[in-house]
């Protein structure tokens, strides 16, 4: 599969899909993040800027529908899309584990950032978010974006 | 999935920490933008980029709805059809003395139902869309409610939608009294470790009124709420009291908003006199002739005989075919 087909495959296809099961079928939290984990992808590929640009609109689009605390969804999408254009830094491998290990941290961390710009009149108590709620949140959206990795044949053209 | 896209340079490194930066910048001038300006952008986005996941949402819920309720509508299409067949008269005659009195002039709020969209995204708590806006005569701050009693208000008003906040949004308040009229307060929501867990909390009650368990709490018409007389929820402990000063109470919901899904919002325009709707969150027999200010509006039924039991909100008339309208007024 071609990489440029693949990378726009994830920009486009995963925060449809997102889209579509969180608003369209009203799913909700039972639904995977596959918004943070094309974030989390693509930044792996982009510059800090373009990783940047892509989480702002994405949290952007996440907003419409936050009014409580509007903003929130797009300042962590935006950091974490800067952060996760740095780990190229940090880390260069390429294996099923990792990319498991790199969602489920990328996943928590934005579960973590949104608690703290959330806002004290909308967010839970930190241990019910941060250590329930958010890794199993976390592994879910993970274990969702390694087996569109495999289906995709990321995973096994790269040997992973 | 080696990287394509490779910094080149010290240039690059910079050219990319102040594109980073800069949406950093335009992200958090987000968060601090005045609240209209806000909805302005979040109310752009929702009519246009993620319309068609909203138009998904509620054709599904119209779809499921309509398929969970064939039967019921069945027997409902098959009464009022032997209905509709004993009374033709009558309905000709009261369609001729509405518009002889112009009765539609003087009903003053009308009610307008709304199917209820929640988007379920993070930061959406406490609050739903719904399919009427200003096209159906909606206005910020008309009340949401359904047979039980009162859910919410508006938010935001766009031309075909428009958003809503529940009784559990922290900025939910509502002047209210006891149905007796002898306690007047204000509602404000209270936030428990779980969403299941979240109430009521009635506030301002005299330290010497003391409010029994189950007496109804409705809307006193006061403040942005109008009309009066929603049913609100019922008493259901002492919460706290500061002696010789005040007390507060809990109160029981009449209802949880995750359950709704059809709601009625009342509309009025500026100007209007405030109306009074107790008698259909009233646990009181109807009189038998309503007072000429406040005819019966359509969709609104008490019952069988408007006698006993909780108000029953009728679905609007449904289509029949011509085969199967025996009015004939169709």
């Amino acid at each position: 599969m071609s990489r440029s087909f693949l990378f726009w495959a994830i920009a486009l296809l995963l925060p449809t899909v997102h889209f579509f099961l969180q608003v369209g079928l009203g799913i909700g939290i039972w639904a995977p993040d596959l918004l943070t984990v094309a974030l989390l992808l693509l930044a792996r590929e982009l510059r800090a800027g373009k990783a940047a640009a892509i989480g702002f609109c994405f949290g952007l689009l996440e907003d419409a529908f936050s009014i409580l605390a509007f903003g929130a969804n797009t300042l962590t999408l935006t950091l974490l899309g800067i952060l996760g254009a740095r780990s190229r830094d940090l880390f260069v491998a390429e294996s099923a584990g990792f990319f498991l290990g790199y969602l489920a941290i990328g996943s928590w961390l934005r579960y973590a950032l949104h608690w703290v710009f959330a806002g004290e009149s909308l967010r839970g108590s930190a241990g019910e978010v941060l250590l329930v709620q958010g890794p199993i949140a976390a592994m879910y959206a993970a274990g969702v974006g390694v087996i569109f990795l495999i289906l995709t044949g990321v995973i096994r053209e790269s040997g992973g | 999935m080696a990287s394509f896209d490779v910094e080149n340079g010290e240039s690059g490194r910079r050219r990319e920490l102040t594109l980073s930066l800069g949406f950093l910048l335009l992200a958090v001038t987000l968060f601090v933008l005045p609240v209209q300006l806000q909805q302005g952008i979040s109310g752009a986005l929702r009519s246009t980029v993620l319309a068609p996941f909203l138009w998904t949402q509620e054709s599904l819920n119209q779809t499921r709805i309509r398929a969970a309720e064939i039967n019921q509508l069945q027997a409902r299409l098959d009464s009022t059809s032997a209905v509709l067949a004993s009374q033709r008269t009558l309905l000709i005659e009261n369609v001729q003395l509405r518009g002889l009195l112009e009765l539609r002039e003087r009903a003053g709020p009308t009610f307008v139902s709304a199917s209820v969209i929640r988007s379920g995204t993070r930061g959406s708590e406490s609050m739903f869309l719904l399919d009427v806006g200003t096209q159906d005569g909606v206005q910020v701050n008309d009340p949401v409610v359904v047979a039980e009693g009162l859910v919410g208000s508006i938010r935001e008003v766009g031309p075909g939608t428009s958003l809503a906040m529940d009784w559990s949004h922290p900025d939910f308040r509502v002047h209210v009294m006891t149905a007796d009229g002898e306690a007047f307060g204000v509602v404000e929501p209270r936030f428990g470790a779980f969403r299941e867990e979240d109430r009521l909390l009635l506030n301002g009650i005299p330290f010497n009124t003391s409010l029994a368990e189950g007496m109804p709490v409705i809307t006193s018409g006061l403040g942005p709420f109008n009309p009066r007389g929603i049913e609100v929820g019922r008493i259901l402990s002492l919460a706290e009291a500061e002696a010789g000063w005040r007390r507060g109470y809990w109160i029981q919901p009449a209802i949880q908003p995750g359950s709704v899904t059809h709601v009625l919002v009342i509309t009025g325009g500026e100007g209007e006199p405030v109306s009074e709707w107790t008698h259909l969150w009233s646990d009181e027999p109807l009189p038998d002739s309503l007072p000429a200010e406040d005819p019966p509006v359509d969709g609104l039924d008490r019952g069988a005989d408007g006698d006993e039991g909780a108000p029953v909100i009728l679905p609007p008339p449904v289509d029949l075919p011509d085969s199967l309208d025996p009015s004939g007024l169709r």
